[in-house]
């Protein structure tokens, strides 16, 4: 049995799925990537083994995600693709007339516009993080209840607050003061909800038509809160795809079975999940601009380096 | 008189040759890096733009360094707060205890006349003639260098090893800034376009045009823009730039020909100045529709007039996909890289689909 590995390493989560020919999804991942992206790869890899039946051969494998370029080199990725890219190919898969991608995830929010099937426009965040997962994360703490309770709270509100959101500076001070003022934790809840689709629509959806159907992906789409906030906002009902958060990674292994098509996988094997990698970084004297190099090495061997305006070690890797 | 001058891109080069020539002693600060931002950032108030904090960078090393007059240049409409730069930086460097002098040419509607009135006082006087004809070798290693940068940009997309334009133009810029003769500034201009489009090109590249625009300060220093056009070359990107220093320095007559094509189309949707660059992108975009696939508006965060701009773009009947980064010291070059390779596919596959409608149209 042929599979197609799709990996999506986030900044909060790392998505692994397995493919079948039928692009169905056989197995799927979520872990959080907890600031260690290559253990995480590996323990996806490994875990993801498990889950398959014995004798699987992996025909293919693609990369998407802040970390797409690290997890290409420790997976042996055919491609490395952008996120936006990958979640629109992951939508398109589920709702093939889909008109408008609402992507909210750990630290980025994007919009994606499509018509006839191919993106046509996008939006990402530019200078914060006021609209996206974390921004519900820090206040969920903050308020000591679990990101899980977050939606369902939330939409028990009765009389809804309305929180200055425009980051969680200003977010958090608000709510203290709307919670010492005798508001319920529902109404504040809904309230925030309300802050993140706020400053999603006015930053990210900026001057972007949102033509119905809306499909709503990313991990912020299990928050039944921002669910409805967003019905509301759109006027329209939103389409929550199965495995609306592995979106990414099902994208990516749908792009790396079109990416071996007429050619064999550089996937490593899952092998890769034994392997000792190591990572260091050092200061690039050979000019005055100092930048920092990052390199990725197994047994003394350099896989790859990354981070300098010149190509200078980009260059140094591909020889060694 | 130790004249302590600051970085943007090309333009400091030239500068530097003019002040030469005159044989005004320079202080030139190291290049921009992390060090200068992380001075000038220490020193600027939190919300101040890039390009602010660049400069009092650069002004900080050069006081460092011995310098005793600074000149910062400033803009005589008062739509943005640039005009109260020179000002503010003064204030915060003499409070820091400097002793220099800082000149502001664009104080007055005169402002190049004035500051070459400053510059002939302070080098000894030297004749109208020879201060011209500094002026002018200065501005014309400019103009030698924003070609070759045009150059840069086609060739950037198609070249078949990346990184040899990038290398080779490094090494035309040194070899310029050392050029003592005009007949040896326009036989490198020449030797160094020759060598550049004779590289090695990749057959099968299609290059995309992409246009940029926005604030003129992240579009000239490539440290500031993350060396964007760079990224977009390595991508298989065409950039196009119509803002080049060489076409705005120009006294006289001929300086703002462009500008003022691109207020005319810009004028449906937005009627006058907005400062800096605001007027200028709107104008682009209505102008260079057809000849780009896409565009890329860059601008420092906070900067007020290109703000205005990014919210009048979407609404611009001609439709080109417009991508807004914005410049910052907070700014992680990943996330920018991120959005360019985004950028990118789509406009490949929006021109994929155009050929598609065009071939089933036949």
């Amino acid at each position: 049995m042929r599979v197609y590995l799709g990996v999506d390493v986030g900044s909060v989560t790392t998505k692994v799925v397995a493919l079948d020919e039928e692009e169905k999804v056989l197995a799927g991942l979520y872990l959080r990537t907890q600031g260690r992206p290559i253990e995480t790869i590996q323990e996806g890899l490994r875990l993801i083994q498990e889950m398959l039946p014995s004798g699987v051969e992996v025909a293919g494998a693609g990369t998407t995600g802040s970390a797409r370029y690290l997890a290409g080199v420790v997976a042996g990725a055919d491609t490395i693709k952008n996120e936006i890219t990958a979640h629109a190919v992951g939508a398109l898969h589920f709702v093939p007339d889909v008109q408008t991608i609402v992507e909210i995830g750990g630290q980025d929010s994007k919009i994606i516009i499509l018509r006839d099937g191919v993106v046509t426009d996008f939006g990402m965040n530019t200078v914060c993080a006021a609209g996206t997962g974390s921004f519900l994360d820090h206040q969920a703490l903050r308020l000591n209840i679990s990101i899980e309770e977050f939606g369902p709270l939330a939409i028990q509100s009765k009389t809804p607050v309305r929180i200055a959101g425009r980051c969680t500076v200003f977010a958090e001070s608000d709510m203290v003061h709307k919670q010492q003022v005798g508001h319920s934790k529902e109404d504040i809840l809904y309230g925030l909800c309300d802050a993140l689709v706020r400053n999603y629509l006015n930053n990210v959806a900026l001057g972007k038509e949102t033509l119905p159907p809306v499909v709503f992906q990313g991990g912020v789409a299990f928050n039944v809160g921002i669910r409805r906030v967003l019905e509301e906002a759109l006027k329209t009902p939103i389409i929550v795809p199965p495995h609306h958060e592995c979106m990414g990674a099902i994208g990516a292994g749908l792009l790396a079975k079109e990416a071996v098509v007429g050619r064999g996988t550089s996937f490593k094997g899952f092998e890769v999940s034994q392997v000792k990698y190591r990572t260091t970084s050092f200061e690039c004297k050979a000019c005055a601009n100092l930048c920092e190099i990052a390199q990725l090495s197994t047994n003394g061997n350099v896989l790859a380096r990354w981070g300098g305006r010149c190509d200078m070690w980009e260059r140094t890797s591909v020889k060694s | 008189m130790r004249l302590g001058i600051f970085h943007m891109g090309n333009v400091s080069l030239a500068a530097r040759t003019f002040l030469r020539e005159l044989k005004v002693e320079i202080v030139i600060p190291p290049p921009n890096s992390g060090t200068t931002l992380s001075l000038g950032t220490r020193y600027s108030p939190e919300t101040a733009c890039l390009p602010y904090k660049l400069i009092l960078g650069n002004f900080l090393q050069d006081l460092e360094m011995g310098a005793d007059t600074l000149i910062m240049v400033t803009s005589t409409n008062v739509a943005c707060r640039m005009g109260f730069y020179a000002r503010s930086m003064k204030g915060t460097l003499e409070d820091l205890g400097y002793k220099f002098e800082m000149i502001v040419p664009g104080d007055s509607e005169r402002g190049l006349v004035n500051l070459l009135r400053f510059i002939k006082r302070r080098a000894n006087n030297v004749s109208w003639l020879k201060l011209v004809s500094a002026f002018r070798f200065g501005l014309a290693k400019l103009s030698a260098l924003d070609h070759l940068e045009q150059v840069v940009h086609r060739m950037r997309a198609v070249e078949k090893t990346k990184g040899t334009v990038n290398r080779l133009f490094q090494e035309a810029q040194e070899a310029i800034d050392q050029a003592g003769t005009w007949a040896s500034l326009k036989e490198l201009e020449k030797e160094y376009a020759d060598r550049l489009t004779a590289l090695p090109q990749d057959p099968q590249a299609q290059p995309l045009r992409v246009g940029v625009v926005g604030e003129t300060f992240v579009l000239m220093d490539p440290f500031a823009s993350r060396d964007l056009e760079s990224e977009l070359g390595k991508l298989g990107v065409e950039v196009r730039r119509r803002n080049f220093a060489s076409r705005w320095l120009r006294p006289g007559v001929v300086s703002s020909g462009w500008k003022e094509e691109a207020h005319r189309a810009a004028l449906p949707y937005l009627k006058r100045t907005v400062g800096g660059e605001g007027w200028e992108s709107v104008g682009e975009k209505v102008l260079c529709s057809q000849d780009y696939d896409g565009m890329v508006h860059l601008l420092p965060f906070t900067c007020m007039p290109e703000i205005i701009a990014q919210n009048i773009l979407p609404s611009v009947k001609e439709d080109i996909p417009v991508l807004t980064l914005i410049c910052d010291e907070q700014t992680g070059k990943q996330g920018m890289l991120t959005r360019l390779e985004a950028f990118v596919d789509l406009l490949n596959r929006r021109r994929q689909r155009k050929k598609d409608e065009s071939l089933s149209r036949c």
